[in-house]
């Protein structure tokens, strides 16, 4: 803490909060327009966040100009890498708002929806430009306070309650680890800026290091539970589940992206003194995940459950690029991301499709016969979960490459052996919901209301999942150019 | 000498009431030895000559948040003995990672890697600095955009509150008042013939 002098410079490079800023300033004046907005007419507001995302994802490109820039006094970075992963956050919420826009139209307080996910879309634009543990919890609180609202958000059903609160509860807890785990390193290094840390480490006796560690375990934790990475992914399946699927599909793929971007910063920036006992944490950890969640995902007949342990599967994939580390495992793991955002939510966005007078559409036994009464929502959904699988020639396939191959150049070939097996074992449960789909009779009526905008959504995702399939190489090219300069 | 048999003091005795706070048997003497526990953690900020932080525990935490917390467990009531069920059978899991926890912290604290980041906040503030000022001066400075974002989640948490509780019942009764107004005699009275 430095004396402070007056007058105070005023921010350098303010500019590159503009996004931030605007969204900040749009979710507020929403929150006020949406008390004129009729009660029958709410899904106004939902058009009207749209816009805002819209407008945030213009100044996002009109401020970045591909160079790193530190603003704020140090506490906020704008550079290539939060650019894409931010522009991925965008693209996530705005195809969760267009998932709900029908979905939430019977509950109340349905304004104050669609701003609180503004609120944890600015939160997880703040974590991804944190470079420094201040900007980085306050981040991941905005995000999580938001988004525990959000998960038991229908009242009225005890599913939603308990949802919310065991997120609530194990989330409060893995902040207070987190935060627990700041004060190590602040303790030590006297800082709290990625890079500083870093580099007081670097100068540090080895025998310091014992205090750092114990600080390690702590940050790991707390942000393994906010990416649900075993052993912290217990809420995953049972907040999931008792979300509004719109929220479920908003909270497997944006805020992953948001912590997995700051766990790139942490790792690369504050821990590289630390590198052998990082490694050595998160492979055991991806070890654990990508067991714990491809194996329980096969005993689930709530496909909502089951796509939940699907995401811990795919996180475990995810890590590998982490332990990777710089340059393609970074570049490995945004290409995850990505490609994953898209296929997860599109999923999900089936499953909304699937919500029928009465039915919740959730089960597997739902999805049974399918295909003979809506051959395009099977076929959408079959390219969807053999995208998920991992199937050559689809977005998946070269997600799982892009990852296997920078951990194998990185030297962990036995890791990517036992993840290649466990994507075997995923490849199961992903195909037997194709099954149900293609070769089952139905045992529910299919009678469903039209939804232009959710046909519309899966077909894009379904679509987006094909043509990356065939033609990924400018998405690799993008997330590669993304890294430059991480690590 | 006499510092350091304060230091002890105040962080033994943190320590005793937060034991309390998990091992009490009724909520509301959980809810005290809390606010016990804050009481000596300010003692130990004023130790570090850091008053602001510690007049601001006693006044929110205790003067605020727990009276709060007071509030909503005297109109739960909650069931305790519910609560401990199962206490013994987690007992030795519990008291085994803490115990791990214990040996951990006391191997951290003896490396000495914490003495550099002391000393230099030592020696950095004289006992003339007025930390009231310089917080403030730093938290409107430097520290801006956390401050702004710290506003940011507290209208959030008052937006979540408000849209979680504020429902309208379909089952609840309400009166209608202009309805009661107009009520006419014919409406209530009836002539019954004996």
């Amino acid at each position: 803490m430095a004396n402070v002098t007056f007058p105070f410079p005023f921010p350098e490079h303010l500019s590159a909060l503009l996004p931030e800023i605007l969204v900040a300033v749009l979710a507020m004046a929403l929150l006020i327009v949406d008390l004129f907005v009729p009660k029958e007419r709410k899904a106004l507001t939902g058009y009207l966040s749209l816009a805002t995302i819209l407008v945030a994802g213009v100044a996002l490109m009109q401020v970045a100009d591909g160079t790193s820039v530190t603003a704020f006094y140090g506490f906020f970075t704008l550079d290539p890498f939060a650019v894409f992963s931010k522009l991925l956050i965008l693209a996530g919420t705005a195809i969760a708002i267009i998932m709900s826009l029908d979905y939430i139209r019977s509950e109340e307080n349905v304004g104050e929806y669609f701003v609180l996910m503004l609120f944890a879309m600015l939160g997880m634009m703040l974590l991804v430009s944190a470079n420094n543990f201040v900007t980085m919890y306050l981040g991941i609180e905005l995000m999580a306070l938001s988004i525990y609202v959000l998960v038991g958000y229908q009242r009225d059903t005890l599913r939603s309650n308990e949802a919310a609160l065991k997120y609530f509860i194990l989330g409060s807890l893995s902040s207070g680890m987190l935060l627990y785990g700041i004060t190590f390193f602040y303790g030590v290094t006297s800082s709290l800026d990625f890079k500083q840390i870093g580099e007081a480490l670097a100068a540090a006796p080895s025998s310091e290091h014992t205090a750092v560690l114990l600080g390690l375990v702590f940050i790991i934790a707390g942000l393994a539970f906010k990416v649900s990475m075993a052993p912290f992914h217990m809420w995953t399946p049972d907040a999931y589940e008792g979300a509004p699927t719109p929220i479920t599909a908003f909270m497997s793929a944006a805020p992953k992206v948001a912590g997995f971007v700051v766990f790139v910063r942490i790792v690369a920036d504050a821990l590289p003194a630390l590198e052998h006992e990082t490694v050595m944490i998160l492979s055991g950890m991806a070890v654990l995940t990508m067991a714990v969640g491809n194996l329980a995902a096969i005993a689930q007949r709530n496909i909502k459950r089951m796509l939940a342990y699907s995401t811990i599967g795919h996180v475990g994939f995810v890590t590998l690029g982490l332990i990777a580390g710089s340059g393609s495992g970074y570049a490995g793991m945004l290409v995850y991301l990505a490609i994953y955002l898209f296929m997860g939510m599109g999923a999900f966005a089936v499953i909304v499709l699937m919500r029928r007078e009465g039915i919740q559409g959730e089960l597997l036994d739902d999805f049974a016969g399918l295909a003979k009464v809506r051959p395009g929502y099977a076929l959408a959904m079959g390219l969807l979960l053999f995208s998920l699988a991992g199937i050559p020639f689809l977005g998946g396939f070269w997600a799982k490459y892009a990852v296997f191959i920078a951990a194998v150049q990185a030297g962990h070939v036995y890791l990517v052996i036992y993840a290649l097996l466990f994507s075997v074992v995923g490849a199961f449960y992903y195909i037997r919901v194709v099954k149900y789909m293609y070769f089952d009779e139905a045992r529910v009526p299919f009678d469903f209301s039209e939804n232009r905008l959710m046909q519309a959504t899966v077909a894009l995702t379904a679509m987006a999942v094909v043509v990356l399939g065939i033609y990924p190489d400018p998405l690799m090219e993008l997330c590669r150019q993304a890294v430059i300069g991480i690590g | 000498m006499l510092e350091t048999a304060f230091f002890y003091m105040f962080g033994g005795l943190a320590v005793l009431a937060a034991t309390g706070v998990v091992l009490a048997r009724n909520t509301m003497y959980s809810v005290m030895w809390l606010i016990f526990c804050f009481f000596n953690a300010a003692g130990l900020f004023f130790m570090l000559d850091a008053e602001f932080l510690g007049i601001i525990l006693i006044l929110i935490y205790v003067g605020a948040v727990m009276v709060l917390f007071i509030f909503v467990i005297m109109m739960l009531e909650i069931n305790t003995a519910v609560l401990r069920e199962g206490f013994l059978q987690y007992l030795p899991t519990g008291g085994l990672v803490a115990l791990v926890l214990l040996i951990e912290f006391v191997a951290a604290s003896r490396s000495g890697a914490f003495s550099q980041g002391a000393k230099a906040t030592a020696e950095h503030f004289g006992r003339e600095v007025n930390n009231t000022v310089e917080i403030g001066k730093l938290l409107y400075t430097k520290y801006l955009l956390g401050f702004e974002v710290a506003a940011v989640i507290l209208l959030v948490a008052l937006v979540g509150a408000i849209v979680l509780t504020l429902r309208a019942r379909k089952d609840a009764k309400y009166q209608n008042i202009s309805a009661q107004v107009r009520v006419r005699k014919e409406d209530r009275v009836r002539k019954v013939r004996l």
